[in-house]
């Protein structure tokens, strides 16, 4: 018998409040336990609120995705007050929630993901000096050049919404407050410029070459076209993750989730499917089907909430928290989301597989979904944005940025969703209203997608299942064990924001 | 036109242990400020507060602290203070020490003296009230 011994490890950046324990033998993970160690509670806190108070109050679950849940409860909100939102309110709702999402993109792409190329695990790598002088921590150029260029584009979301951070000016029926032509012509100038540097720096080509890649040979011929190419940030990612085995590592269960996203206006030059610019479906490998919202379920066997065993409608689950002793089978705050019964991942990659983009189909079909996949799938999705966001913001300034709000009355009891793709999945407010106030508040985050812990039948999570098979070279720095993790982005302190005296760290617990 | 003090309050008012932030800002929201001083509410935000300190002639934050001090204690942070604490690589909870670390590089304009006002311990009234006098006091120092 093998022994078996605990070993704690120190790992940056999984998030003070994510633990993974993983069993590893002869230098592999086989077995993965996910855990969610902190209790949210926002769906307890909004119970017997004012109807509206979701608006307020989700903002606040996140600092990163604080637009993101905003939409959400407001969708929620016009589900049930019937209301129809104008075009114009349409669109810059849509805005403001593709600036957060082009941030984030490049963010994690550059501050989190590609910074772990300059580890140290990988100094015999020939790259690895470019690697140290582009992403170092702190110091790295690409790191500094990032968040200098990153900075302005939120200015969009404070012109659109009059306020900044956690603004609350969408409404049910569309947004509180109109922008002026004059301030929608300063957010072009803010998206142009950011559109410039993303080409520049990020792609190394215009985003109309980029949108030509269709396939994993037009890719390796689009990397050797030019140094601009090879250069940018797209390309490093490219030729280092190649390098370092990244399109080998993190392949989970083939299962992939978009509940749709960025509703078309009813005029528009924009196109979309089904009436989103970023379609709703599930896919098993490259198979594509509609979605059907009522096949989702919230599993607890393994999490810390009072239930019966199986899966419940978030329409019908609860958030009770139990402290139920039992550990070992339950092990995380996290609650298991599940599509159809079984677990989905979800986030950019999920989204390029379900719209069926031909070069994220392809690399799903001839490599299998993979670390470096998810990555280069979040790196580029402002590509599949950025032009549609110059669109709608002229469409916007023509029509002299009228008509963003149509009165829908007061809300009503009832219920209803919003759902819709945050900057790392799918992300879903479902909402009782019962004699004007809030009778029930569910959220599955993405997080709640992809960093599930087991359903009742004892089926790991996304990305449980996609560490299995990765290997570990160093338990004290686990660096590979970081790429499949961070390749979905995961998230879940963004509410804890004390200024701490020493280092704050994650940890993973090895078993070996 | 000379420019100004921002006191910039953050952290998480649902979130007991760290609403110092939102607390002292509500506090000083329902006063009158001196002239040259300015009031944000920084929320749960990090790297974004870059655009609010840049064009400050000095940043005043508040926020809950843990290590630094007593419980009840009102404690001034300078910006090394703060930024000495940063693990170096950017993740979603790195917070103002990732970001007052790379403030010189990442500044547009004159860099402003940054300061950090914290309290540890319950965001109780007395607290509260008193952080807020530091952190005006603060704003308003020639």
């Amino acid at each position: 018998m093998a022994v078996r011994k605990i070993l704690d490890i120190p790992i940056n950046r999984v998030e003070g409040d994510l633990e993974l324990r993983l069993e590893v033998a002869d230098g592999v993970v086989v077995d993965a336990w996910s855990a969610g160690t902190m209790f949210r509670g926002f769906e307890r806190l909004l119970i017997g609120r004012g109807a509206l108070d979701g608006l307020v109050v989700t903002p606040r679950i996140c600092g990163i995705c604080s637009t993101t849940h905003l939409m959400t409860a407001a969708k929620a909100l016009d589900a049930i007050a019937g209301a129809t939102v104008p075009d114009n309110g349409v669109r810059l709702r849509n805005l403001s929630l593709m600036v957060e999402h082009v941030q984030s993109d490049v963010r994690h792409g550059i501050l989190m993901f590609l910074v772990d190329f300059a580890n140290p695990a990988y100094r015999a790598l020939p790259m690895h000096e470019e690697a140290v002088r582009r992403y170092a921590p702190l110091v790295g150029e690409a790191i500094v050049e990032t968040v200098r260029e990153t900075k302005r584009i939120i200015e969009i979301i404070a012109m659109i919404g009059g306020q900044w951070p956690h603004s609350s000016f969408m409404v049910p029926g569309g947004l509180s407050y109109a922008p002026q032509v004059t301030e929608l012509l300063q957010c072009r100038h803010v998206l142009d410029a950011f559109r410039a540097w993303y080409e520049r720096r990020v792609l190394g080509c215009s985003i109309e070459r980029w949108k030509a890649v269709d396939s994993l040979a037009a890719l390796d011929v689009w990397l050797d076209e030019s140094a601009a190419h090879r250069d940018s940030d797209v390309g490093f990612l490219l030729r280092f993750g190649r390098a370092a085995g990244l399109d080998r590592l993190g392949n989970g269960h083939g299962a992939f989730l978009s509940y749709g996203s960025l509703d078309l206006p009813a005029e528009t030059a924009a196109q979309g499917v089904g009436g989103h610019l970023i379609p709703a479906g599930f896919a098993r490998g490259s198979v594509v089907e509609a979605l059907d919202p009522t096949a989702i379920s919230e599993h607890v066997a393994a999490s810390w909430y009072a239930a019966a065993d199986g899966g419940l409608h978030p329409s019908e689950g609860k958030t009770e928290p139990y402290a139920s002793g039992e550990e070992g089978r339950r092990y995380s705050w996290v609650k298991a989301a599940r599509y159809l019964g079984g677990p989905a991942e979800t986030g950019p990659f999920a989204e390029r597989v379900v719209a069926g983009d031909p070069l994220f189909t392809d690399l799903l079909e001839r490599q299998g979904a993979n670390a470096l996949a998810r990555e280069l799938a979040r790196l580029t999705r402002p590509a599949t944005l950025l032009p549609t966001m110059a669109l709608w913001l002229a469409e916007v300034v023509a029509s002299g940025a009228r008509d963003v709000y149509a009165d829908p009355g007061p809300i009503t009891d009832g219920v209803g969703v919003g759902m819709i793709q945050a900057a790392r999945g799918a992300l879903g407010h479902w909402v009782s209203i019962k004699n004007g106030r809030i009778d029930r508040y569910q959220i599955i985050t993405p997080t709640g997608w992809n960093g599930s812990p087991r359903d009742s039948g004892g089926v790991r999570g996304p990305w449980e299942e996609a560490l299995i098979g990765t290997p570990v070279a160093d338990a004290d720095n686990p660096v590979e064990v970081g790429h499949v993790i961070r390749s979905f982005d995961p998230c879940l302190v963004c509410s804890v924001h004390t200024v701490r005296k020493g280092k704050t760290l994650g940890r993973v617990r090895l078993e070996a | 036109m000379p420019r100004p003090a921002r006191i910039i309050c953050v952290g998480n008012r649902h979130s007991p242990g760290d609403d110092l932030g939102p607390r002292v800002h509500a506090l000083l929201a329902g006063s009158r400020l001196p002239g040259g001083v300015e009031l944000v509410d920084g929320g749960l935000c990090g790297l974004d507060l870059l655009r609010v300190i840049e064009g400050a002639g000095r940043a005043v934050f508040v926020d809950a602290v843990a290590g630094f001090a007593r419980p009840g204690e009102v404690v001034t942070l300078h910006r090394e203070d703060v930024a000495a604490l940063t693990e170096g690589v950017w993740g979603h909870d790195a917070g103002l020490p990732y970001l007052f670390h790379l403030l010189p590089r990442v500044c547009d304009g004159e860099v402003p003296e940054v300061l950090l006002i914290g309290a540890e311990g319950p965001a109780e009234t007395a607290m509260v009230a008193a952080v807020a006098a530091r952190a005006l006091a603060e704003a308003v120092r020639p």
